[in-house]
């Protein structure tokens, strides 16, 4: 177990990580940003949460369930569902590159639809891009967090 | 609302087709997770419609009598020269069709060589990434995304030569990685340097401007020493001497079926790069080479960096050719003889392509290719099978090691067979497909006169006559050994080894549409203009010539309104 700082800093810390990387994610497409890089930041709050409580406080302080200590890290169901994240995002990000074949479009192509008169934001924009960088999100994260849960087991 | 995109014809969408299918094979079989035998069928199907896809491009973009003879895909509706261009050539078909047959063989062969245990990890994916990382090198028209591709690759077969995680897997792989993300530091060193001396990073842009520097204000003299560093990271690929030391180590570590596809696809990419770069890209660049070699003290001039590129290769090819028949004569292992012998075989490829670069005669240079894209063919289709008779050998007596195997002809006759149909092919035996390939490489040595090369062939050939006959007198006959005594092949892998076998006889008795083939293929290497005017025929070097006469009639400042919308009218107008 790590200090009394350590922890509270992560508590302080990890909230502000996950809500910056989820800006970065939903304004990447035409600002800096995108899916990778919060990706990259969502799976660093993960690590700090790692580093402050140990590798087993996700599924035994958060999700819950009961953790036996001797198994396999690959084999843990957390590891199973970061695994199965990486495969989802995969097929998201392929997913939304054949949509536009699917209209006749090139495959990738991507568009944009602006909204007037929205509540709050007034102008909003949507773009399908967003589609793709949530697919490689996912990836991002799955495929990061796979790697560091086993490899840190190890 | 912001789709201004063309809409794609029908040709245009099948370049992209085999991408998307292994695309959505790799994915598709991920999803599937854990149950192998929906893994297996997805993997098939997609194989199948691969070699579907890769066929009608054959026919529809290159062979055809009313063909167009390229094809291109603008990704996302971007146009050439900043969006992401795939062109389907002759060449990149020719390319195309040899991984399909060996990827199809191979993946059939894996779905029998692995145990249970292997299927449930991520073989398929990993194999389908693989072919989309060689498929995407093969299509692409710009050179970053090329590199893109080669990491895609590279990445699959990290893990591939890691696969067993045995201590020899994992120091394979230590050098494998090691080596390639050096190689990959110096791709992108070259690729950055390219685009800072030229400004594009698009081939055809690229080939444009290259071929009239003065023309668009830029200074190429730089870019023959970049071309040199992209020359050494595609020897790298190909494993040609002096890179070749990463061939045995990793090409034992792998599964048989994937050396196969090491051997028989990812070193052609490599190949496949030395001859798309140097002949549709710089062959026309306006830069006079005035290189001396201090220890041999000869001097290399020409106008074009083709003389360079025809020096390194003439060496590292003969160099390879002796490397890997000494080496071969020599491994202690089916797998070493054959590792080493691909070392060899590449350099049989790499000299035409020197001969090649070397020439100045238009018809010795055409044949010259034709023979490279020959052998290729007969060195995918026969090393491929024989890594995949490996592969057979290993499940059925548990080595592969020449001491412990002996007698498998008597045996096994149908393995027997199809080892000894690779072996003659590689040696190249009339009417075997290798018999071709020989044969106009020495075809085009003679032409181009040069007697020293033809000895250096004639003793590569020799040793291939070697150490195929010491393979095969050691392990298929000869005593019975013990493992061998229980070997039982699996029918199924037998078969498609036969399949293979098949299709090298049928090379060999069939040559004529082969050849038309190939020689369409070579047609298209080296017609830069075609490869030109398919991808972004608006923009052509005529054009800049154009805006010249512009500026020369409207006076001053006139050069930008030739309406060809090119960025660099301006510089054409100024030049005079």
């Amino acid at each position: 177990m790590t200090t009394v700082i350590m922890r509270t800093t992560a508590r302080i810390v990890v909230p502000i990580v996950l809500i910056v990387a989820i800006s970065l994610l939903i304004e990447g497409h035409n600002l800096p940003g995108g899916g990778f890089i919060a990706g990259v930041l969502t799976s660093t709050a993960f690590v700090i949460v790692y580093i402050a409580f140990g590798l087993d406080f996700l599924e035994r302080g958060v999700l819950g369930r009961d953790v036996d200590p001797g198994k396999t890290p690959s084999r843990d169901r957390v590891v199973v569902a970061y695994r199965r994240l990486f495969t989802v995002g995969l097929a998201i990000a392929v997913g939304s590159g054949l949509v536009p074949l699917a209209l006749a479009h090139p495959f990738l192509s991507q568009s944009y639809v602006v909204l007037e008169g929205v509540p709050l934001y007034h102008h909003l924009e949507i773009a399908s891009a967003l589609a793709f960088d949530l697919g490689v999100y996912c990836v991002v994260v799955g495929g990061l967090l796979t790697i560091i849960s086993v490899v840190g087991a190890e | 609302m912001a789709l201004q995109t063309l809409s794609p014809g029908a040709e245009s969408t099948l370049v992209i087709a085999p991408m998307l299918i292994v695309l959505v094979a790799a994915v598709g079989t991920l999803l599937l997770g854990t149950r192998p035998r929906a893994r297996a069928g997805v993997s098939l199907a997609g194989g199948a419609a691969y070699l579907i896809a890769v066929a009608a491009i054959d026919w529809y973009v290159v062979l055809a009598p009313d063909a167009p003879g390229a094809a291109t895909y603008q990704v996302g509706g971007l146009p050439a020269p900043f969006g992401i261009t795939l062109v389907a050539d002759g060449l990149s078909a020719f390319m195309l069709t040899m991984v399909a047959v060996i990827g199809v063989a191979s993946l059939v062969f894996s779905i029998r060589v692995l145990p249970e245990l292997d299927r449930r990890s991520y073989y398929f994916p990993l194999f389908h990434f693989l072919a989309l990382g060689v498929t995407g090198a093969f299509l692409t028209g710009d050179l970053f995304n090329l590199f893109v591709w080669f990491e895609v690759m590279l990445m699959a077969s990290y893990i591939f030569v890691a696969y067993y995680g045995g201590p020899q897997h994992t120091r394979a792989a230590f050098w494998y990685v090691a080596l390639n993300l050096l190689a990959s530091a110096v791709f992108l060193l070259g690729v950055g340097g390219i685009y800072a001396t030229t400004g594009t990073l698009n081939m055809a842009d690229l080939a444009r401007r290259l071929a009239a520097p003065a023309a668009y204000g830029i200074d190429p003299g730089p870019v023959v020493g970049l071309l040199g560093l992209l020359l050494s990271v595609f020897a790298i690929k190909a494993g040609l001497v002096p890179f070749q030391f990463w061939i045995p180590t990793a090409y034992r570590a792998a599964p048989p079926p994937i050396t196969a596809l090491l051997a028989g696809a990812t070193k052609k990419v490599g190949i496949y790069a030395i001859i798309r770069l140097s002949f549709t890209v710089f062959a026309d660049a306006q830069i006079g080479v005035d290189l001396a070699v201090p220890i041999v003290g000869t001097v290399l001039a020409g106008d074009s960096p083709l003389a360079f590129i025809g020096a390194a290769l003439f060496v590292m090819g003969t160099a390879s050719i002796l490397v890997g028949g000494l080496g071969a004569v020599g491994r202690d292992s089916l797998e070493g003889v054959l590792a080493y012998s691909s070392i060899g075989q590449v350099g049989f490829i790499a000299v035409p392509v020197a001969i090649a670069a070397t020439t100045t005669v238009p018809d010795v240079r055409h044949i010259a290719i034709v023979a490279a894209l020959v052998y290729a063919l007969n060195h995918a289709l026969a090393k491929g099978m024989l890594f995949l008779a490996v592969g057979a050998v290993r499940t059925a007596t548990g080595t592969s090691r020449l001491a412990d195997l002996g007698g498998l002809a008597s045996r096994s006759p149908l393995l027997a067979a199809a080892f000894f149909i690779g072996s003659l092919s590689l040696v190249g035996i009339p009417p075997l497909s290798g018999f071709f390939g020989k044969f106009l490489v020495f075809d085009a040595a003679a032409q181009a006169g040069s007697l020293s090369v033809l000895v250096l062939l004639l003793a590569g050939s020799l040793l291939t006559i070697a150490y195929a006959t010491r393979a095969w007198n050691r392990s298929f006959w000869g005593q019975r050994t013990s493992a061998v005594e229980d070997a039982i092949a699996d029918p199924v892998q037998v078969a498609v080894l036969l399949a293979l076998a098949v299709t090298i006889v049928a090379v060999g008795i069939g040559f004529e549409p082969i050849y038309r083939f190939a020689d369409a293929a070579a047609t298209a290497a080296l017609d830069t203009d075609g490869y030109i005017d398919a991808v972004d025929p608006n923009q052509t070097v005529s054009g800049v010539d154009g805006g010249s006469v512009d500026a020369g009639a409207g006076g001053g400042g006139g050069g930008g309104e030739t309406g060809t919308g090119t960025i660099n009218t301006t510089d054409g107008g100024e030049t005079p």
